[in-house]
């Protein structure tokens, strides 16, 4: 089971964070999460695999300066 | 006993007045020539027109100054100043103090922000602003005693040279057993031997038992105090409360405090942890978006950047509260306990680290090659250390570096040393020797902009590749973006008042990664609104991170969630209860209007200020060099071919860049319009005479000079 954004998701082997996204439905144009402590960019979405018991933290990343 | 000596040279004893809504409606004046010290009342006109902070900053300079001074002439002011919302403990980042002045690198006005205990502990003492000219040949230090109601200036002599050490003196030395009581402004030996200073600004940290550091950095402001004559300014203060400021609707502050510090407690665990690891998350992010600057903003990449990111500093920094301001729940100003530098005067010796931020990082590391968060911590411990701006610092010494790559310059202009991309001892050289003003260290420490002249004057380079590499604009350094696929992000830095940094717009994001504005129009708007509602933040002595690094769990659904307008109307609420005078969102972009288009008329007044000075290196707008353009060939030629409509088949790499150069800067040219438009500025960027009366600062030599600039509606 995942936790991510206060909902828990089912978690199935080979599942990346686009497909996490997908699932969640959520159309907003996220440009990073964040997995536990590890922070994932968009780029690299489609290839992150998320584990079993992962948090994930949807990050919405309007600042950086 | 200590071996250092005060000789009092003059005291003011003076009544403090009740501070009023966030005003003490007083600023403090100093003299340094003749030793005089005055408290001057604060017109209503200006303080309607310039609310606080920055503004005050600003008109003090005016009137200080002439279109004919310059950074070094006694008449030249460091201004510094807090904000009428400034130094009140319950709501997040209300610490900042801004300092103003006349820049060695630039000529013109700079500002730079920075935390700390000063600015709140000045306004508390009695004092909105405070206003230096002059110069001494003795070294000074100025104390403003709030507790005792006294100025008193004293001639020092063996107190140390750097930073750390004498602030740790001062504090001890004034605090009197109550170290949390004192605040220290001081630069350091390299502000004094460069153009580049920074100064350093303590807050006490009681569980370290230590005074703690921010810098204002940019500009060379450290470089005008080292000028002067200063070593150090001291503020002293006591208890602060919510009360402190008297607020005119306590109960509203409390409320508004209270909803926006609970939330950053509740949702920065969620978002960016910047209570636990500052900005260093950016490091990261910005490499997968192609946007770190690597060897001097070549390239927005690099496979050895986790290196430096935040799993790394994570491990390094020291646990614990680490809020520049009392009461800030964002508290990102973390440090590095039990360093051991491997150079310099501390080599050996364990030290605290205060940093490093994300800036300094991607500066001193990224840019220069350099993957080692050791060296990183390293150049930021030294450069504080001794008065250095670490951004200038960092894009000082990358163009430095690819000079040498490129061999326009070789080891008999650099002392010997071979200054490659990733030379980590020969970067830390150049480091210490800025501090004492010798080898080639003394020339990188002269900025870029003059860098070039002397690379071209005194070793031949060439000057029209140093145009285009030399990552400079109105003759401050950039701070650390690639700005090349982000057309808005190129305005951010090149239509910013003092040059080339992110304070006033940081739209990469919006821009590039999501597209939220793709018209010129929609680029030219939020050219409009960022820049005066950061601005905003400046005239109230306040950090802008609470507004749009935390943000509202809902806030992604809202019309524009790029403003965080609820954080915004908080900010209007605030003020209000501050201040009584009623406000809303509309309300504070038109205060930042007012003095956002006066510090372009004061840019004008020193000689800048037109269109020609928004111009930027072309590094900062496309690939410069054949290998950069091959790095991201398909990007660049589908660009080509999608967007400008370009025949591309069997045209050479070269012929692939002069097209792509020939585009990007007509875009470049179009946005200016765009945003001259928006701002209601003439097409040689100039306010026009409607907008600075729409404005209320249409001031008879305001009108004078707009008429001597062929500005005449």
């Amino acid at each position: 089971m995942i936790q991510v954004a206060g909902k828990q998701i089912a978690w199935r082997e080979g599942m990346t964070v686009s497909d996490l996204l997908d699932e969640l439905g959520d159309p907003h144009p996220y440009a990073v999460v964040r997995i536990n402590q590890q922070y994932v960019t968009r780029p690299n979405f489609a290839q992150t695999l998320v584990p079993d018991d992962a948090e994930v933290y949807l990050i919405p990343m309007v600042a950086g300066g | 006993m200590p071996d250092y000596d005060f000789k009092e040279t003059k005291t003011l004893d003076y009544k403090r007045p009740e501070i009023q809504n966030g005003y003490t409606d007083q600023t403090l004046y100093i003299n340094l020539s003749d030793l005089q010290i005055d408290i001057k009342p604060v017109a209503e006109k200006t303080k309607k027109t310039f609310i606080g902070g920055k503004g005050y900053d600003l008109w003090l300079l005016w009137n200080a100054v002439q279109p004919t001074t310059r950074w070094n002439d006694p008449e030249n002011a460091l201004c510094i100043a807090a904000g009428p919302l400034g130094g009140t403990p319950i709501y997040p980042g209300s610490g900042k103090s801004i300092v103003a002045t006349l820049s060695p690198t630039t000529g013109s006005v700079i500002d730079s922000n920075v935390g700390g205990y000063f600015g709140p502990y000045l306004k508390f003492s009695g004092f909105d602003a405070l206003e230096i000219q002059g110069k001494t040949a003795a070294e000074m230090v100025v104390f403003i005693d709030g507790v005792n109601q006294k100025v008193q200036l004293f001639e020092t002599s063996g107190l140390p040279e750097n930073a750390y050490a004498l602030s740790a003196i001062l504090t001890e030395h004034f605090g009197q057993g109550k170290p949390r009581n004192i605040s220290v402004v001081s630069a350091g030996p390299g502000a004094k031997n460069t153009l580049i200073g920074c100064l350093n600004f303590t807050w006490y940290d009681p569980k370290r038992k230590r005074a703690r550091y921010k810098q204002a950095g940019r500009g060379g402001v450290g470089s005008v105090f080292a000028e002067k004559g200063l070593k150090a300014i001291v503020a002293c203060w006591k208890t602060v409360t919510a009360d402190t400021n008297n607020p005119a609707d306590k109960t509203r502050l409390k409320n508004v405090a209270k909803l926006h510090s609970r939330e950053i407690v509740e949702l920065d665990p969620k978002q960016n942890e910047m209570a636990k690891i500052g900005t260093t998350h950016l490091v990261t992010i910005m490499n997968d978006h192609d946007l770190l600057p690597t060897h001097n903003f070549r390239y927005g990449q690099h496979d050895q950047a986790p290196n430096l990111g935040q799993k790394v500093y994570r491990r390094l920094f020291d646990p614990g509260f680490d809020g520049c301001w009392m009461g800030c729940t964002v508290a990102c100003s973390h440090g590095i306990k039990d360093f051991v530098p491997l150079t310099g005067p501390y080599k050996g010796q364990k030290v605290f680290v205060d940093g490093p931020e994300y800036e300094t990082i991607a500066g001193c590391g990224s840019n220069l090659g350099i993957f080692d968060p050791h060296t990183v911590a390293e150049m930021n411990f030294y450069c504080d250390a001794y008065g250095l701006d670490t951004i200038s610092v960092g894009t000082a010494i990358a163009f430095a570096m690819e000079c040498f790559e490129m061999g326009l310059i070789d080891s008999t202009h650099t002392g010997g040393m071979e200054l490659h991309f990733g030379n980590r001892d020969a970067a830390l050289e150049i480091v210490h020797q800025m501090a004492i003003g010798e080898g080639f260290g003394q020339i990188v420490g002269q900025g870029v902009r003059r860098m070039k002249a002397i690379f071209a004057k005194d070793f031949g380079a060439d000057a029209k590749i140093m145009q285009d590499i030399g990552m400079e604009a109105k003759g401050l350094e950039f701070s650390e973006y690639m700005t090349k696929e982000s057309l808005a992000q190129q305005g951010g830095y090149g239509l910013a008042l003092k040059g080339p940094q992110h304070d006033e717009a940081w739209l990469i994001f919006l821009d590039m990664v999501h597209n939220f504005m793709p018209t010129f129009e929609q680029k030219a708007e939020a050219l409009h609104w960022f820049p005066m509602f950061r601005t905003w933040f400046g005239l109230c002595g306040l950090c802008k991170l609470p507004w749009n690094d935390i943000i509202p769990e809902d806030n992604k659904d809202t019309a524009e969630p790029a403003k965080v307008m609820k954080h915004v109307q908080w900010y209007a609420d605030y003020f209000s209860a501050i201040t009584g005078i009623e406000a809303g969102p509309d309300d504070l972009i038109k205060m930042s209007e007012s003095v956002y288009n006066f510090q372009r008329i004061f840019n004008l007044r020193m000689g800048f200020g037109r269109r020609q000075h928004d111009d930027l290196p072309y590094r900062a707008v496309g690939p410069v060099t054949e290998i950069e353009y091959e790095s991201r060939v398909e990007r660049y030629d589908k660009q080509l071919v999608e967007t400008y409509k370009a025949d591309i088949d069997g045209k050479s790499t070269t012929e692939k860049l002069a097209m792509l150069r020939k585009y990007r800067e007509e875009q470049y040219e179009k946005l200016k319009d765009a945003v001259y438009k928006r701002r209601g500025w003439t097409t040689d960027g100039i306010p026009t005479q409607k907008t600075v009366k729409r404005l209320s600062i249409d001031f008879d030599d305001v009108l004078e000079l707009l008429k001597a600039s062929g500005v005449n509606s």
